[in-house]
């Protein structure tokens, strides 16, 4: 009976310990590598933030605004927080990634070897919607302005189309980068877009007939305006 | 001094060495100006030798690459002295016709005319816009005289204007730059001036030929510049101003646009000169004054309304971001105003543009979408002064315009304690005079 205990229960758990033992420091120390991750990722944060209000960018976040479609999108977070917490993940992922690695488990050295080369992906992505999303305030707004200025009815529809057009592009071109869905996003990207402007063709062309005929006419035909017609201002303004 | 040349034509430079040295300069830059030019080339030559006979003259053309033949009718224009009961200058007037270099725009072509009077060591110069029709050769002595006999630096040009003609410099230009500088200069982008040789040098010496400056800004950065640097500054009466209208299709938020964006970078440069100016004063103004009558102007009223009330509505979404509330909410319920009650008062237009001027400076967004998205509270402003003065004389309407300049001047402490808070403690208005 003593020599069945023995073989069934107080061997393995001593191979069990023993085992533990072995491994007891690799943990230790990917936990204590960890551990020191989460201390350079807050370290890490407090910099970034540091030096993008030194740098007052801030404000120009504010005037591409950066901070006003984050605040659409519900983000709390100034564009500066929201960096530094992303810097603040990406450290903490380094180092999880990193800590594990001690341990020296085969599958997760593979996966570190993966993620360190998938890094620049991230990074351009990010780059690419950052850049998206100031193109496409920036253009929303001037195209807003000029249709006003030239007294378009829909100008706040236009500014939306070209703003969303615009960041529909970057985001295309961002998940491109990822690798994510590449043909199926081009494919979804191309048929919506021809689409949008075969549609916007055919409104124009054959809702806006009369319209382009009175404009072509008055364009033409300035000297037959009427007194009672719609004539131009003659106001020199400088 | 930073000194920024230019590259004259290795030909212009053949002539100016030919030329030696000149008494007095007169510059005309154009574009596609065929139709008109050979009038002013004329009355400027008729002028010279009228006025000053026994002084070398010489007329630059300084073309932005016209293909309506503009230099060839410069060549061939000449004055016809029989007709005028004068003899021609012996040898002492001539001519240069060059195309400037540069951004395309009346800066680039003034900058070329000041390098050309600096090389020949002019007294006295004068610049006159190409699609003049009223300009007759007393405006030569009006121009020149000042700079070249009385000492004085810059000569303003001071015209008769139909009622609604020159909107931007009446509604915004010159209540602003008067109750900024303290002088009383009617035509500050008038676009016809005489300057001396020393101030065209200054002129040449600044960094500002890739700005705006270089295109429409050049009239407003030329009287800032020679008020703002203590230059002697006059006015001179050249009666009415009748000239080809621009170009009908220009695009009035750009015209508006630079000329804003002109003030504004003139504001930030000069700081230190307006902040402490309370009130204003007026210039010494030269020439026999007389009154004119004018053609009519056809303004479309309720087109302005239109884009007034669309501005306001669709832009709002940019206003809140530098407009305070209250003044916000002031534009909105003039947008629902009827017609025979819209009026816009000079306070709150007043607090608007100080606003505007603000924002550029606070760099609230890109300086051309601030500006540009002021065009339609501008048509809103100067539909309600056409609805309020439609039946009013020119003299009325002046007075009219007194009053607005009074208001910028009174509500000029809003603009200063807001433009630099941390100078605030230093603020202490001045009297100009």
């Amino acid at each position: 009976m003593k020599s069945f205990i023995a073989k069934v229960v107080t061997e393995p758990l001593q191979g069990l310990f023993q085992k533990a033992a072995e491994y007891l420091p690799t943990v230790l120390t990917g936990l204590v590598v960890f551990l020191l991750g989460l201390l350079l990722a807050w370290v890490v944060k407090l910099f970034v933030v540091r030096i993008i209000r030194l740098l007052k960018l801030e404000g120009a976040f504010l005037r591409s605004g950066v901070t006003d479609a984050l605040q659409k999108m519900a983000v709390k977070d100034t564009p500066a927080k929201l960096i530094g917490r992303m810097f603040y993940w990406l450290v903490v992922v380094i180092f999880f990634i990193l800590s594990l690695s001690v341990m020296k488990i085969p599958v997760i050295d593979e996966l570190l070897g993966r993620f360190l080369l998938y890094l620049p992906n991230i990074f351009v992505a990010l780059v690419i919607m950052a850049i998206g999303v100031f193109l496409g305030n920036f253009l929303g707004r001037a195209a807003l302005i000029a249709s006003v200025n030239a007294g378009i009815r829909l100008s706040g529809l236009l500014s939306k189309g070209a703003r969303t057009v615009i960041l529909l592009f970057a985001a295309v071109m961002a998940l491109e980068q990822l690798g994510i869905a590449r043909s199926t996003v081009v494919a979804t990207f191309t048929i919506v877009f021809g689409g949008i402007v075969l549609a916007l063709a055919l409104a124009f062309g054959l809702g806006g007939r009369g319209l382009a005929a009175e404009f072509l006419e008055k364009r033409f035909k300035k000297e037959g305006t009427g007194p009672g017609e719609d004539k131009e201002d003659e106001l020199q303004h400088l | 001094m930073a000194d920024h040349h230019i590259t004259l034509s290795g030909e212009v430079r053949a002539r100016i060495a030919e030329l030696g040295s000149v008494d007095i300069l007169v510059g005309i830059p154009s574009f596609n100006s065929a139709r008109t030019i050979g009038h002013v080339v004329r009355a400027v030559e008729a002028g010279l030798s009228k006025y000053f006979p026994g002084s070398r003259s010489l007329l630059v053309n300084s073309d932005g690459g016209s293909t309506d033949g503009t230099m060839d009718v410069v060549r061939q224009s000449g004055a016809d002295f029989d007709s005028i009961l004068l003899s021609p200058q012996d040898g002492r007037f001539h001519k240069l016709v060059t195309p400037y270099s540069g951004i395309p725009g009346k800066g680039s072509a003034f900058r070329a005319v000041f390098e050309i009077a600096r090389e020949l060591g002019v007294k006295a110069c004068a610049v006159v816009d190409s699609d003049l029709r009223s300009i007759t050769p007393e405006w030569m002595e009006l121009l020149v005289k000042p700079a070249l006999e009385e000492g004085y630096d810059y000569v303003s040009p001071y015209y008769l204007r139909h009622k609604y003609d020159g909107t931007i410099t009446n509604s915004i230009v010159y209540p602003l730059t008067r109750a900024l500088y303290g002088k009383r200069i009617r035509q500050p982008i008038g676009g016809d001036f005489g300057f001396s040789g020393r101030l065209a040098s200054f002129y040449l010496g600044k960094d500002v030929w890739e700005t705006d400056v270089a295109r429409f800004g050049i009239d407003i950065w030329m009287t800032t510049t020679a008020v703002a640097n203590g230059f002697k500054v006059c006015q001179a009466f050249l009666g009415a101003k009748i000239h080809d209208a621009k170009d009908p299709g220009a695009d009035l938020s750009a015209m508006l646009h630079q000329v804003v964006s002109s003030v504004v970078g003139l504001m930030e440069e000069y700081p230190g000169v307006w902040r402490d100016v309370a009130g204003s004063e007026p210039v010494p103004t030269y020439g026999f004054a007389y009154s004119v009558g004018l053609e009519p102007i056809h303004v479309n009223l309720d087109k302005m309304l239109e884009k007034y009330r669309m501005g306001v509505t669709d832009l709002a979404v940019l206003y809140q971001s530098f407009l305070p509330p209250d003044l916000l909410a002031f534009l909105k319920s003039l947008a629902d105003e009827p017609r025979d009650r819209f009026v816009f008062p000079d306070k709150e237009w007043v607090r608007t543009i100080f606003r505007f001027a603000l924002a550029c400076r606070r760099k609230v967004m890109s300086r051309e979408h601030i500006i540009k998205s002021l065009t339609p509270l501008y048509l809103g402003k100067v539909a309600s002064f056409v609805i309020e003065t439609w039946d009013s004389t020119a003299e009325d309407v002046e007075q009219r315009l007194e009053e607005l300049c009074l208001a910028f001047e009174r509500e000029k402490p809003y603009l200063v304690e807001r433009w630099e808070r941390k100078a605030r403690a230093s603020v202490k208005p001045r009297r100009s005079t």
